[in-house]
């Protein structure tokens, strides 16, 4: 129980480590952007505060301003008269002359050191290039020797050395665009972050990028309502809410896409649709998303422009019935002068009227060829026979029909082999012709259980044992094996 | 970055049920319905708050006077939001938080010169109604939220464009 005289366990000078009056303290300084730990002695003057701290943020000590709990601390002032303690927190305030994107005279100034042409090669990409002109100043002020050509390596290479390796900003751009899509986190980080949602946040600069997108341009001259709704405050500002939200934001697509799945349903829906989809949409979504290469609806958009007369007329044929049997009509009524409407192709469907080619929409198959808007496509093209000429001669069509041609179940036989031809030697020459151009045709010759004949034995191997459901099942989905089950598994009782 | 995002976002151009730029914050402690905090209690956890930076920092507040027993009068430091006509520009404001204080709202002034709406311009007195924090003040509500409030105002439309009296000068009443 010595009473240790020396120490006095209440003593505030625990922690002096340097010679400076006073202990240290740990205070933070936040910015909007930042934050960081400066340690300082506790008597020292907010002068001495900012020389620290314009060390650590190299800003200059006459572009800080600090708030400490509301007040401004002014340079003559010392922390211990504002109360600033160990672990609380200062705010500051880097006080920038001119507007970050405002690159102009900060690059001149730096570059200017190097001579004052490089002014002009780092012209077309100074946006980009300022910032990090401005930071990485030192180093590419390093050859004062060589302007010009240097210099123009010197602003890539600070590019590169900021990580991004990309020379020209539009490839950067387009980088970030497409990793942007691959990766939805990464959308919603970017979202999240605070100076993305400031500047969300102002209408007028989302108005302006939007604006200066050339292609957004070209759309606006020609649709006047796009505009429009540029230049409504009250809609950039929810759409905006709206893009902050990525929930809110999936809410509003599903909802949209009831919207336009309600549409569809309505007879004559979907060429409105369609025609919605050309005059605004195609043209917005290849201006947005050309970068890519790939836009998804390219292909069936490229597909409708053969139809695109027929689609001004409502369509007003019963869509065809998949399950039903082939229909019945005579084949040889369609048979005439006109080479198209010639007669059956023996394909699995008998030709009717309003099918004269047989295309076995069923078979068609796969993907967006079964949906019933191309089937009854098809069916006005093949009812139309100027259409066909037009549709047949189009390039697109013959990559699609190559494309078609691919498709296991549409094997290339040879109708004319089969029986109901032989009689008029005319129609099968025809028929023939029409193949060509077909490339593989679209209807095979044999009946469905020969056609599937494969599928059937995978289908009876599981356990299905009801052949002529099977086969139902396998016509109406087009000779795809998982499709067939889920039916037969819908229609069967539990 | 977000040049790239938006030509995706604005092909879905909805008319959502828009808010507008006025949303008060909410604070961020537990609320029991039915406690009601003494009025010290609070005001000394929002000037803990203050001082140590709880928030975005784009605000500050602190007591004025760090004696003061009763804990009533405070300073406010908003930093002007970017993209504005008040932007690099630091308000200081006058926060008196009365003995009814957080039951009642603080009475809020600009001691900076400012042209804002629902602020007086001869002695920069804000107006209650003006600002939703205010007018529909809770008790939930902070000077924290005031403060925030008000920064939102400067971005609004209406205010974001307003011509301002040159940097420095003060309200002398």
């Amino acid at each position: 129980m010595e009473d240790n005289g020396g120490e006095d366990p209440v003593n505030n000078n625990n922690n002096t480590t340097v010679s400076s009056e006073g202990s240290i303290i740990k205070v933070t300084v936040k910015t909007p952007k930042d934050k960081e730990e400066i340690a300082i002695s506790e008597d020292a003057s907010v002068t001495q505060f900012k020389e620290e701290i314009s060390r650590r943020f190299k800003a200059k000590q006459d572009q800080l301003v600090l708030i400490f709990a509301g007040k401004i601390l002014k340079d003559g002032d010392s922390l211990n008269q504002h109360g600033i303690k160990d672990g609380l927190t200062v705010h500051l305030v880097i006080k920038t002359a001119h507007k970050a994107g405002d690159g102009a005279s900060s690059s001149t100034s730096c570059t200017s050191q190097v001579g004052s042409s490089s002014g002009s090669s780092s012209g077309p990409s100074s946006a980009a290039h300022s910032s990090s002109v401005g930071s990485t100043g030192g180093p590419v002020s390093a050859p004062p020797q060589t302007p010009n050509i240097l210099t123009g390596f010197g602003d890539l290479s600070s590019l590169s050395s900021m990580g991004m390796g990309s020379a020209n900003f539009m490839e950067l751009q387009q980088q970030m665009q497409s990793q942007l899509m691959s990766n939805p986190e990464m959308l919603s980080q970017i979202m999240e972050n605070p100076l993305v949602q400031n500047m969300m946040s102002n209408p007028d600069l989302m108005r302006q990028m939007i604006v200066a997108n050339p292609q957004m341009q070209q759309l606006m001259e020609r649709n006047p309502e796009i505009s429009h709704m540029l230049n409504n405050p009250e809609l950039m500002r929810q759409t905006m809410e709206l893009a902050r939200n990525p929930a809110m934001m999936q809410e509003m697509m599903r909802n949209q896409d009831r919207a336009l799945s309600n549409l569809e349903s309505i007879p004559g829906g979907y060429n409105a649709l369609r025609r919605m989809y050309t005059d605004i949409q195609e043209p917005m979504f290849s201006a947005a998303r050309d970068q890519f290469g790939n836009n998804p609806f390219s292909a069936l958009g490229g597909n409708s422009d053969g139809g695109v007369q027929p689609s001004r007329t409502e369509n007003r044929e019963p869509l065809p019935n998949p399950w039903g049997p082939p229909s019945s009509t005579d084949p040889s009524e369609g048979g005439g002068g006109t080479g198209t409407t010639g007669s059956s192709t023996a394909g699995s469907t008998n030709p009717s009227v309003s099918n004269p080619l047989a295309v076995n929409s069923a078979s068609l198959g796969n993907g967006m060829f079964s949906s019933p808007g191309m089937q009854s496509l098809m069916q006005q093209i093949s009812e139309n026979p100027q259409l066909m000429q037009n549709m047949l001669s189009a390039p697109y069509m013959r990559s699609m029909m190559q494309s078609l041609a691919q498709n296991p179940d549409m094997a290339s036989q040879n109708p004319a082999s089969s029986p109901s031809t032989g009689t008029n030697p005319a129609q099968q020459l025809m028929m023939q012709q029409m193949l060509q151009m077909f490339a593989g045709g679209n209807a095979s010759s044999q009946t469905p259980e020969v056609q599937f004949q494969q599928q059937l034995e995978q289908l009876g191997a599981m356990g299905f044992i009801n052949r002529e459901a099977n086969l139902q099942a396998l016509i109406a989905t087009g000779g795809d094996v998982n499709a067939a089950i889920e039916r037969l598994l819908g229609s069967q009782p539990s | 970055m977000v040049t790239c995002a938006l030509p995706l976002l604005s092909d879905k151009m909805a008319v959502a049920a828009g808010s507008g730029c006025l949303r008060p914050g909410v604070g961020t402690e537990i609320i029991l319905p039915g406690v009601k905090v003494p009025r010290n209690f609070r005001l000394l956890e929002e000037l803990e708050e203050g001082q140590k930076g709880v928030g975005d920092g784009t605000v500050s507040w602190g007591l004025e006077d760090d004696e003061d027993m009763t804990l009533t009068r405070w300073r406010g430091m908003i930093i002007g939001p970017p993209r504005t006509i008040y932007e690099n520009r630091m308000y200081s404001l006058k926060v008196e938080c009365g003995p009814r204080y957080p039951e009642a709202p603080p009475f809020v002034r600009f001691v900076t010169k400012i042209n804002l709406n629902g602020v007086h311009n001869s002695n920069g007195v804000v107006d209650t109604r003006a600002v939703s924090a205010l007018a529909k003040w809770q008790n939930s509500y902070s000077i924290r939220v005031v403060l925030q409030e008000l920064r939102r105002l400067m971005m609004c439309k209406e205010n974001m464009k307003l011509p301002q009296p040159p940097e420095g000068q003060i309200y002398t009443n």
